[in-house]
């Protein structure tokens, strides 16, 4: 009989101890080689502790509750017990002449001898052991995954990792759903999943019913938007930011542009100045033209500039898309929205002109309302809010003056952009508002 | 000049053909180099030229057992045996299905090289045929060169007295008495068929039992008891020791249990098992790795240690069967396209011709338990109450489905009677699919039908099948509701 002393292993970078949450195997059981023994809680993540070997558990070192330091040993395993539990390898010569029905990579494939951590996993996924061979990810789903064949590749094909994940159909079963959702959520490819998705609740309604409620189908736009903002609000974790710039000198000048406009049959509003003051701050911080792939776990920054804006119409709200708006002057810009925004009033704005937005810019202002705490319109990273110009009285150098106010958001991403970054961000884009000539000095 | 391609695959077995037709349907330039035969063992000396025989002793057997119960009478008497017409028919059945494969072939542009290919180095060729050496590179190869019969010592094939399992399929007259040694699936498949013909057999296995390891133990218990009833002759921890010639036959000399027996034979047949075909080609000599049993190591895409080469079928790992190979071709052609895909089968179903057939997918109860599931639900439902099983006159066996008792998820089903193989697919979609046993029993089968028997097996598992006395429901422990999520 060959009892063997099972250690607790190095459980996580600086992590040198554990609470034993509770024993997941008892004396007497035989166990598996990786099998998980018990569920370890340390200050970064509760985890499961495999024992590298297998057999028969003779002795638990620990009571639950005690905190085991690493290297301690933690069980002993009647080793003897494994080779009666599991087989030795069948040699070649019956091998040969076994079509044993289990799946093929069983033939030197052994469990992956990884720490679990908890949410994380269900099972250990299989994977090859093969010294000179390039490693396989997502690692190919373990034959306890609840998958079908085609949802395991297209989670393959989407660099998701089924053996992470929790699914959400009967008894454990991850749906096609699930890893679409996963995906979306920021599964990584080249690594395990770092997020899951939680399934969406869709609870149902029960209001008095008869003829003072009328149910209408959630269709077109309006599922369409209603889809892209639960996705965005879902992923993006939103913080806002809000100024006042004082727009005198704008006004003035928008004033006096007005008229050169009108000539050229241009109705010169405020968005083209807001987006020539935006690229051109843009630039000097280009995390808020970025976007976050999360499937390759990667940050891209672009370097064109597309500013989306959202535009009110019949049908709900649109964002067409104003593309390399750095590379076109104002009036060009000018003109450009309102053929945009006469078109999405109308319905006939193309797909193609409501595509790759690199930023989105708001005026909700035109309708009312100081401030605004848009919804970032992903896979954008920044959604700019302008607001209605209003006369304040200010008090500068001991007198009242009357300026025109603006209000600007600015609402990032925070995974990417630091709420500091925002803040700079927004101070040095309300010094260009309030200083239009300085735009001039952006121009090219 | 050499030839240059894509995509060069050596062997045009069912791995290595299937791979070469995907290739090109991905726009790649193929070759596959074959030095034998278009379609490999499997289309020519395995699994085609045996079932083909196979067929025809189990049909010679009905004809003489139940035919004259049935009311047919054959006009003179007994049936008799034209070897020579019955092998003629076995190659016009090989030569459709290999010349089918090479119209598929032609007609994706695969290129055909014919003759004994031999790396030169890890990126080229040499293809050395009855037209002399040329030399082929391509950017990927697919090696699947399969496998051949292992010989033993004493018994070194020479396809008169001492056959293979190509030997065996290929006798021009019947034998009146055979010794097969190995008491594997290829043995008992070529044993039981020759026994069907009227040929006296007797199996020489090693071990403590037939088709050890190869099939669930109660599906073989089936098939022991039906080899008895056919006349076959088991040896059981018997060790074939040599062999000498003995008039026009041979005389085998069996240590059976520390007792040595002589056997006469007209011949002996070896099916030992196979082994790889990974001492050819030169494949060591490229430094390809290949293990202790000889499978070139792979990783789940089936990539050796040069990540430009890669290894399929027989060649690559354990089940040396057919369908794997196929599916495996099918997943290097297109990790080869650049898309992502790893070998993630939950089961390679098995088959085994014997009489009757076992089929199974998926794990067998022991497997089941030493993989973690603790609790179990079994059900088997036999096919003596099943109409369509009865009116075959083959109503031996069963079906046996093993399934989670946690989750009711099945895990593996097992089959042994009329038309297992052809059952088989059915259950080997339910464990893809992680299929409950309400999956099974709810899904309505077709009566008569064989496959009856599977739903029945389900809600045998279940605890309430309809046409096999089980305890009333109200009785018992009630299982997870069909609703519940375990």
């Amino acid at each position: 009989m060959a009892t063997k002393n099972v250690q607790l292993p190095e459980i996580g970078e600086g992590v040198t101890e554990g609470e034993l949450v509770n024993w997941l195997v008892k004396v007497g059981d035989k166990i598996e080689p990786d099998q998980a023994i018990a569920e370890l809680m340390t200050d970064k993540a509760t985890v499961e502790v495999p024992s590298p070997i297998g057999g028969v558990v003779k002795e638990l070192k620990f009571k639950e509750g005690d905190v085991i330091t690493v290297g301690s040993v933690v069980i002993v395993v009647d080793a003897d017990g494994a080779a009666a539990a599991a087989p030795a390898p069948t040699p070649a010569k019956s091998a040969a002449h076994t079509p044993a029905p289990q799946p093929a990579p069983a033939a030197f494939a052994k469990p992956a001898p990884a720490l679990t951590p908890k949410p994380a996993a269900t099972t250990v996924a299989t994977t090859v052991a093969m010294s000179g061979g390039t490693d396989v990810y997502p690692p190919p789903a373990s034959s306890r995954v609840l998958a079908t064949p085609a949802t395991r590749r297209l989670a393959r094909e989407m660099g998701v990792d089924v053996n992470s994940m929790n699914g959400t159909g009967m008894a454990g079963r991850v749906t096609r759903e699930d890893v679409l959702g996963a995906r979306g959520a920021g599964a990584v490819s080249g690594g395990p999943a770092t997020y899951q998705a939680p399934s969406i609740p869709r609870p149902g309604f029960v209001g008095q019913g008869g003829a003072m409620e009328e149910r209408v189908q959630l269709k077109g736009i309006r599922k369409k938007i209603a889809e892209n903002l639960q996705m965005a609000k879902h992923i993006i974790p939103h913080f806002t930011l809000m100024d006042e710039a004082n727009v005198t000198a704008l006004v003035a000048m928008r004033e006096e542009l007005k008229a050169a406009g009108e000539k050229a049959g241009v109705k010169v509003t405020y968005m083209p100045f807001v987006f020539k003051a935006l690229i051109a701050t843009v630039r000097e911080f280009p995390m808020f033209n970025a976007s976050i792939d999360d499937a390759a776990n990667e940050i891209v920054y672009k370097k064109y500039f597309n500013v989306g804006f959202a535009a009110d119409t019949p049908n709900g709200l649109l964002v067409p898309v104003v593309k390399n708006a750095d590379q076109k002057s104002i009036l060009q810009v000018a003109k450009e929205i309102t053929e945009l925004a006469t078109k999405a009033r109308d319905g006939k704005l193309a797909l193609d002109e409501m595509k790759n937005a690199t930023f989105t810019v708001t005026n909700i202002g035109s309708v009312g309302g100081t401030y605004a705490t848009p919804v970032i319109n992903h896979p954008e990273v920044a959604i700019f809010g302008m607001y209605k110009i209003q006369d304040k009285p200010v008090l500068k150098d001991g007198k009242i003056e009357f300026t025109k106010t603006m209000n600007f958001t600015v609402t990032a991403d925070h995974r990417l952009i630091d709420g500091a970054v925002a803040a700079r961000f927004l101070k040095a884009f309300i010094h260009r508002i309030e200083n239009p000539g300085v735009l001039m000095l952006d121009m090219m | 000049m050499a030839q240059k391609f894509d995509v060069v695959v050596v062997g045009a077995g069912p791995g290595g053909y299937v791979a070469a037709i995907r290739c090109a349907q991905l726009g790649l330039s193929t070759a596959v180099i074959e030095r034998e035969y278009l379609g490999g063992v499997c289309l020519n000396v395995g699994c085609i030229p045996s079932k083909a025989l196979i067929t025809a002793g189990h049909f010679f057997d009905k004809l003489q057992h139940s035919a004259p119960e049935m009311g047919i009478r054959l006009p003179k008497g007994e049936a008799t045996i034209d070897m020579a017409q019955m092998q003629k028919w076995k190659t016009s059945v090989c030569d459709r299905m290999s010349g089918g494969v090479e119209q598929l072939l032609k007609g994706n542009s695969v290129a055909i090289l014919r003759g004994e290919a031999t790396f030169k180095t890890a990126h080229e060729l040499n293809v050395k045929s009855s037209g002399g050496m040329e030399t082929v590179t391509a950017k990927n190869f697919i090696i699947a060169t399969g496998s051949r019969p292992i010989e033993i010592p004493g018994f070194a094939f020479d396809e008169k007295f001492v056959l293979s399992s190509t030997g065996a399929l290929a006798l021009s007259e019947l034998p009146k008495k055979l010794v097969v040694i190995g008491g594997g699936y290829i043995g008992l498949e070529l044993g039981s068929m020759y026994a069907h013909l009227g040929v006296e057999v007797t199996v020489v296995e090693a071990g403590p039992g037939v088709l050890q390891g190869a099939a669930d133990p109660e599906c073989v218990q089936v098939v022991a008891r039906k080899l008895k009833k056919t006349g076959v002759e088991t040896l059981l921890d018997a060790k074939a020791k040599g062999w000498k010639k003995s008039g026009s036959g041979v005389e085998v000399t069996v240590d059976v249990k520390g007792k040595e027996q002589t056997l006469k034979a007209d011949k002996v047949i070896v099916t030992v098992g196979r082994k790889p075909n990974s001492d050819q080609a030169n494949l060591k000599g490229i430094g390809l790795q290949i293990d202790e049993r000889g499978f070139i190591k792979t990783n789940s895409q089936r990539r050796t240690s040069h990540s430009h080469i890669f290894a399929i079928g027989d060649i690559a790992c354990q089940p040396m069967l057919a369908h794997k190979a196929s599916h495996e071709g099918v997943l290097v052609a297109e990790v080869i396209a650049g898309k992502n895909r790893a070998f993630d089968a939950k089961t390679v179903p098995a088959v085994i011709f014997v009489d009757p057939e076992i089929a199974a997918a998926g794990m067998t109860e022991d497997e089941a338990k030493s993989a973690g599931y603790s609790e179990l639900k079994v059900g088997k439902f036999p096919f003596a109450a099943n109409g369509r099983a009865v009116s075959l006159m083959e109503a031996e066996g069963f079906v046996k489905i093993v399934a989670d008792a946690k989750t009711d998820v099945v895990l593996g089903v097992h089959i042994v009677g009329p038309d297992a193989s052809n059952m088989i697919s059915e259950a080997a979609l339910a464990i893809e699919m992680g299929a409950r046993l309400q999956d099974l029993a709810l899904t309505i089968h077709p009566h008569p039908t064989l496959g009856e028997t599977m739903m029945e097996a389900a809600e045998a598992a279940l605890g309430h099948a309809i046409h096999i006395i089980q305890k009333p429901l109200n009785q018992r422990k009630e299982g997870p509701s069909l609703r519940a999520n375990a």
